[in-house]
């Protein structure tokens, strides 16, 4: 790698950690607006006022606000999110780490599944451009995309879960299996497991495949048309080698990148569907931190996903650098 | 036996409003060896013709009717798949846009072993070795096989696409406009290597262009198209000696020539038929000075009108006597003229200003330029800028004449690029590109003057700056007494009023939403002028100056309706619609057909003469600069290196860049064949400063002086002045060796 | 003339922008129109649009019951989970002391479902319409503003942007929603303060291109204005973008309002589809396979987004034509 390529990772770096600086300091003013004590869950109506300063005290709650910030930034900075009010005081960041490798799972194999159908399925369509199986085939993929996750979810439940009973409903695994699987490794080689995985997935490739498809198609379309590729028809190359090799090769840099950016989205956007599926993730913890005031475990949540948005949108970056010789030798170019 | 034999072939667009027979009829035979320059105009079919023989129309686009043999097979009888294996091993294509076709995210060392071994049956090493070969072939060096598209100048992709098109030894090339969108100096060069490589390995060439000297210089016959015909068929010398259609002659005499320079360049008037509805005569008929009633009724045929020449024309019996009265580019107006008048003219909008001298020569207009003011804004001359201001009342304007309109002194701009806290963010290192450096000329109203140099050379750079559209970095602009830099809001306007540009791309130029009432009227309301019928009757002279008759016509046209000739008048028009001082036309018919060409050169030349404007041309091409201006200077690496009178410069060039750029230029004549260069292609990007000449690295003069001494301005008494090492004290520094040069 | 546009016609065209004519208000209203006439789901989408509109205005003219009162029997109890009467077996109301003429059957609580689902129409049009002006507006002036100016100006509002881009937006949401007092506004206030993002960098990116043709130069050498070059030459030619963005951001903003409500921080006074979804999770309708009260929320909210998909293609095909649908 090249200085000027080294150069352009590491300015990129920097501005992604201070676009999370903002992002952390917009964090702490936000949870400063919530409407109610941030105690309010923990103290009882019984407690003295000695007590309640103690608790404060005890939070850091009781100190000027700009104070509290540098406490906050110095707390984030050594990893420690904090202790939660509802889980009998576990600390944040042990309960965020259970939480993150399932909402992994979930994230990756969906986006696997739907980036794969929906690359493929881009190129058919843009090679089927203005027929009959195009038209049908974009429209249906419209209509996952404008269902509301949670609502086809609650579909395939009340058909494969609850008339069928072919899957199960909710969760990673019988109540009690989830405390047997000592390590992931132990998780993911467990059929349960799997088995659960199955609704959540689909749904969330259902209308995750949209994206890659109608990109795909539009890339292609866009690629189709230029030169470089009239230029390999004309040198008699096969129309497969044509469409693959010098289109789609092309075509696919932009969908790479919103597969990059996909993986910090999904992560941040599965709320909906593990609320539905009851899937312990990030998200289904950060609603419930949410509804019952657990404040440290909600800015916690918050700030993990928002670290891994903010981290894959500057590999996207970095990736398309790389990927494109053209981005790659612009900031090279400038640097030499 | 002839190669390609291609018989009443038709091609027909299918488009949403009617079917367009692009191709109507074309016959055409191409013996082995032969190189073949097919000339046309855009729209007239070639391209068309192009993708008919390879078979890749696009899907609107399909073959009526007709014939295409290649080495006796019938083309359109074959199956898809055996014509996909013809492709490129027995037919190879540069396509237009060639720049474009390589992939960007490939080597194009890839690129070409991924040819060899996929369509060529190579096996790895062997196309490896191929590959290196080919390139040696076109003259690029093998370090850049592994080069991407983007680390290539034009020339050199445009090397690679040929390298790439002999990769698999086909029995025939076409190439559609190989050196088209190339400076001269790379165009030169590109053209050598077709023509060697024409030799060496005894190609067949179709060539299709619509530049006749590129035919002129690679190709030993012609044929002419029109509106999707065949007009003429040639061999070369003949042809450019005496042409047999009378729009081979207006296409030869619309080209300005270096060598034989003309007071007047004929100008084709009008456009091509609409190839929807052909007319059942002669295609040209419409725009022939020749024509008489049977053109327009009689459909000529490709007819032997002598030694093996081939012209459709019904008074091809005559063309001897025609080719005579064809030097007279009055005879080419009156053809626009006959036809204005066939359409109702209007009355002349009867002006209040139409008292103006505008038809003398010299510029008395200085009084007609209050009214750029008063009528405006109460007779004040606030619009105007300073100088007249300065001038006590009742003097006359012929002072001022003798003054510069425009001083460039020691003119510099730099952009600084990857620069600033955002930049930094992002890593960016910021890098300084001197564009313009010390430049300093002057202008005297009425003057014109042009700008050359390839590419890069700083030359439109300079011309943002006269109009201020950028500001300079170092040394002042004066216009009529008033530092540019130093300029208020209302003084700005007011230069805003005198100062106009001409822009490289009418399709661009006009705002696509605009009626051209609309475009020719913001610079009129921008400035004030409140009555609408005013701003009407200013609106409809001026396009009626540009011959845009009858101007009502064209007032709520949208420029889409409109082809580019109109536009780039239309373009003229706005520049002229506040009746300016002094007009900077940036490149103004690089993207315009060639037979429009000499209407709108001539049209702003004249212009320029009736209204005293000073303008500065700028432009790559040295003939146009030569028909239209006083003075050039020629620009390299953002410093201008020879100024002087027009012919001193083109006639008696003293710089050795100058002498390069003049030699490159390929000449409309087969009989003259462009000696070769000794200056390498590829002007460097201008991002540091030199100690001694900028042209050093590519001068085949270089002296050791040349690299550490700043080379002084040397000039004569008229003002021919050339910035070289060559006539200065330092004449005698020793040589160095060039390829020694080359090689660093 | 006439050549030249019919030859250019066999070339597929520039991926810039194509406009055909007209001044800057006539030129948008016919480029809506032309997007309405050439794409007939772009019209199906506006007709979809428009039948819940007026469905939402007179909703309480159309809607039988109050969609918030539970519904009582002659006993004076609820009427729980009734089936919709085409599907209710005959004589079981009677039994039960009410007469079934619910379309869509009762509520767990006996809220009329039908009620409810007309009742909802007026949260996911006000929300997805309100949004998406929000949103189209603050993307439109961000990037008008950064394109132009460049410079600082353009370096704080893309990094703006660029922080926008790293707030999680349904988590946001939540967090909005669970802080301000509950009201549909909140998904507005959220949506707004985050969305713009996208059409900002697309409308910025699109100025940055339009400030550089040769017809914006020229009217800068003929004296214009800046406020004038942004008005009269580049706004008219970015606000179909700003249009073809609104139309997406009202899809977004329909959807997003139903996935908040359905995880229960929006406001329970207001019916909207999301919140009749959550309501019919929690009540465990599911497991009765209850189709009758799950289905036509959902599909009312993908019939709203669709039609903002399908309005939002429209523009996309009449503005970027290379992807035309042939």
């Amino acid at each position: 790698m090249s200085r000027g390529v080294a150069f352009y990772i590491l300015g990129r770096f920097l501005q992604s950690v201070m676009v999370l600086w903002i992002i952390v300091t917009l964090l702490f003013l936000l949870f400063r607006l919530a409407p109610t004590n941030p105690l309010a869950s923990y103290i009882d109506t019984t407690f003295t006022k000695q007590q309640e300063a103690a608790l404060l005290a005890r939070f850091g709650l009781d100190k000027p606000l700009g104070e509290q910030y540098i406490i906050y930034l110095v707390n984030l900075l050594k990893l420690d999110l904090g202790d939660t009010f509802s889980y009998s005081g576990k600390s944040v960041l042990d309960l965020l780490g259970a939480d993150l490798p399932n909402t992994i799972y979930l994230t990756l194999t969906s986006l696997l599944l739907a980036y794969a159908v929906g690359v493929l399925g881009g190129i058919v369509m843009a090679a089927m451009r203005g027929s009959m199986v195009e038209r049908v085939g974009t429209t249906f993929t419209l209509m996952t995309r404008a269902a509301p996750q949670f609502w086809v979810g609650m579909l395939l439940l009340t058909f494969f879960a609850f008339q069928w009973k072919l899957l199960p409903s909710s969760g990673i695994g019988p109540p009690m299996v989830r405390y047997r699987w000592e390590t992931e490794w132990d998780k993911l080689m467990s059929p349960v497991f799997w088995r659960h995985m199955i609704l959540p997935t689909f749904t969330l490739a259902l209308y995750l495949h949209g994206l890659p498809l109608l990109l795909m198609r539009s890339n292609m379309l866009e690629v189709l048309d230029q030169d470089y590729v009239t230029m390999s028809r004309l040198a008699g190359y096969s129309e497969w080698r044509v469409m693959i090799q010098t289109a789609a090769r092309n075509a696919m840099l932009p969908v790479l990148t919103a597969l990059t950016l996909g993986i910090g989205y999904s992560i941040g956007g599965n709320v909906v569907i593990e609320h539905v599926f009851s899937w312990p993730g990030l998200g289904r913890t950060l609603v419930r931190a949410v509804q019952q005031a657990d404040y440290p475990l909600a800015q916690g949540a918050f700030f993990l996903i928002a670290v891994i948005i903010v981290f894959m949108n500057f590999i996207a970056d970095i990736m398309y650098s790389l990927l494109d010789p053209r981005v790659g030798a612009s900031a090279q170019a400038q640097a030499s | 036996m002839s190669i390609l034999s291609i018989r009443d072939l038709k091609v027909n667009y299918e488009t949403q409003d009617g079917t367009v027979q692009a191709v109507d009829g074309v016959s055409l035979d191409l013996e082995e060896g032969q190189h073949l320059g097919l000339i046309g105009e855009s729209g007239c079919g070639k391209t068309t013709l192009l993708k008919a023989i390879v078979q890749v129309l696009p899907r609107n686009g399909h073959i009526v009717s007709g014939e295409i043999k290649f080495q006796g097979m019938d083309l359109l009888k074959l199956p898809p798949a055996e014509m996909r294996q013809l492709r490129w091993r027995e037919i190879a294509t540069i396509p237009q846009a060639s720049m474009d076709s390589l992939n960007p995210v490939q080597r194009v060392g890839s690129q070409l072993t991924k040819l060899l071994r996929v369509r060529g049956g190579y096996r790895k090493k062997a196309a490896r070795k191929r590959a290196v070969d080919l390139f040696d072939m076109v003259g690029l060096d093998t370090e850049r096989l592994m080069h991407y598209p983007h680390e290539f100048s034009g020339g050199m992709k445009q090397r690679a696409v040929i390298a790439m098109a002999l990769a698999l030894e086909p029995s025939l090339l076409i190439a559609d406009e190989p050196v088209t969108a190339l400076d001269v100096i790379v165009q030169h060069q590109i053209l050598e290597v077709l023509r060697e490589l024409e030799r060496e390995l005894n190609l067949t060439v179709m060539l299709i262009t619509h530049d006749i000297s590129v035919v002129a210089q690679v190709c030993d016959s012609v044929s002419v198209m029109y509106a999707g015909r065949i007009v003429e068929e040639a061999a070369a010398e003949p042809f450019f000696a005496s042409p047999a259609h009378p729009y081979s002659l207006g296409l030869q005499q619309a080209f300005p020539n270096l060598a034989r320079p003309r007071d007047e360049l004929v100008s084709i008037e009008g456009y091509p038929p609409d190839l929807r509805e052909p007319p059942s005569g002669c295609r040209f008929a419409e725009r022939c000075p020749f024509a008489q009633d049977d053109c327009h009724e009689t459909d000529p045929q490709l007819e032997v009108v002598g030694d093996g020449r081939l012209a459709a024309c019904l008074r091809s019996s005559e063309m001897d006597a025609l080719r005579i009265q064809a030097e007279d580019p009055t005879l080419w107006q009156n053809v626009e003229v006959a036809r204005g008048l066939s359409t109702p003219h209007p009355p002349a909008p009867s002006s209040p200003h139409e008292s103006l001298p505008f038809g003398g020569g010299r510029p008395t207009r200085r009084e007609g330029e209050t009214f750029v003011g008063s009528t405006t804004t109460d007779g004040s001359p606030s619009l105007s800028m300073g100088s007249r201001g300065h001038r006590p009342a009742g003097e006359g304007f012929g002072e001022g004449e003798n003054m510069p309109l425009l001083q460039m002194n020691d003119v510099s701009k730099q952009f600084k690029i990857g620069g600033g806290l955002a930049g930094l963010l992002r890593g960016d290192k910021e890098q300084t590109v001197y564009a313009v450096n010390n430049i300093s000329f002057t202008l005297r109203r009425g003057e014109s003057l042009g700008l050359a140099g390839e590419s890069g050379c700083g030359k439109s750079t300079t011309g943002k700056l006269l109009v201020k559209l950028l500001d300079a970095s170092d040394g002042s602009i004066v216009f009529d007494g008033d530092d540019l830099a130093r300029v208020d809001d209302k003084k700005l306007l007011g230069f805003r009023s005198r100062v106009q540009l001409m822009f490289q791309n009418p399709f661009e130029a006009l705002n696509p939403r605009f009626t051209l009432y609309r475009s020719l009227t913001e610079p009129l309301i921008i400035h004030g002028w409140k009555d609408e019928s005013e701003r009407t009757q200013r609106v409809v002279e001026t396009l009626d100056r540009v011959n845009l008759r009858p101007a009502e016509v064209f007032l709520d046209k949208y420029p889409h309706q409109l082809s580019g000739g109109q536009l780039q008048r239309v373009v003229l028009a706005r520049a002229l619609v506040l009746h300016p001082d002094f007009l900077v036309a940036d490149e103004p018919v690089s993207m315009l057909d060639v037979s429009v060409r000499a209407g709108i050169l001539n049209t702003t030349r004249r212009l320029a003469r009736e209204l005293g404007l000073a303008t500065v041309y700028i432009s790559h091409d040295l003939s146009l600069l030569q028909y239209t201006c006083d003075r050039i200077a020629i620009m390299y690496l953002g410093e201008i290196v020879e100024i002087g009178p027009s012919n001193e410069v083109i006639n008696n060039p003293q710089h050795p860049y100058t002498q390069a750029l003049i030699a490159a230029v390929p000449a409309p004549d087969p009989t003259i064949e462009n000696p070769p260069l000794r200056i390498r292609e590829g002007v460097p990007r201008p991002t540091e400063q030199f100690i001694g000449c900028p042209f050093a690295q590519r001068c085949p003069e270089v002296m050791e002086a040349c690299l550490e001494i700043r080379p002084p301005v040397i000039g004569d008494e008229r003002g021919h002045q050339a910035q070289c090492h060559l006539y200065g004290e330092h004449r005698d520094s020793p040589k160095l060796n060039r390829e020694a040069q080359l090689a660093r | 003339m006439q050549q030249e546009a019919s030859v250019r016609g066999d070339q597929p065209s520039k991926a810039t922008m194509e406009f055909r004519q007209g001044s800057a208000i006539r030129q948008l209203w016919e480029t809506n129109l032309e997007v309405f006439q050439r794409d007939k789901m772009a019209l199906f989408g506006l007709f979809i649009f428009a039948v819940f509109a007026i469905v939402a205005i007179f909703a309480p003219q159309i809607a039988p019951n109050d969609p918030l009162t539970p519904l009582k029997n002659n006993e004076g109890d609820w009427i729980k989970d009734a089936m919709p009467y085409w599907l209710a077996e005959a004589g079981e109301d009677e039994a039960e002391g009410y007469v079934n003429n619910f379309l869509l059957g009762t509520t767990n609580i006996g809220r009329d479902i039908y009620s409810q689902l007309i009742h909802g129409s007026r949260s996911a049009l006000l929300v997805g319409f309100s949004a998406a002006a929000a949103v189209a507006v603050i993307g439109t002036v961000v990037g008008l503003l950064a394109g132009y100016y460049g410079g600082w100006v353009d370096a704080i509002l893309m990094r703006a942007a660029d922080v926008a881009f790293g707030i999680p937006f349904i988590p946001f949401i939540i967090v909005i929603s669970a802080f301000l007092d509950p009201s549909i506004w909140n998904v507005v206030v959220a949506m707004a303060a985050l969305l713009w993002r996208d059409t900002g960098r697309v409308i910025r990116s699109q100025v940055l291109v339009i400030k550089e043709q040769a017809f914006v130069s020229a009217a800068r050498v003929s004296g214009a204005s800046d406020l004038r070059i942004i008005f009269v030459y580049i706004a008219p030619s970015i606000l179909p973008l700003s249009f073809l963005y609104g139309s997406f951001a009202i899809a977004w903003a329909i959807l997003t309002e139903a996935s908040v409500s359905f995880l229960g921080f929006s406001d329970p006074e207001t019916i909207s589809w999301g919140f009749m979804l959550q309501d019919a999770f929690n009540s465990l309708a599911l497991s009765r396979e209850a189709f009758y009260w799950i289905v036509p929320p959902g599909l009312c909210i993908m019939l709203t987004v669709m039609a903002g998909f399908f309005i939002g293609r429209g523009y996309e095909e009449v503005l970027f034509p290379r992807l035309r649908r042939m």
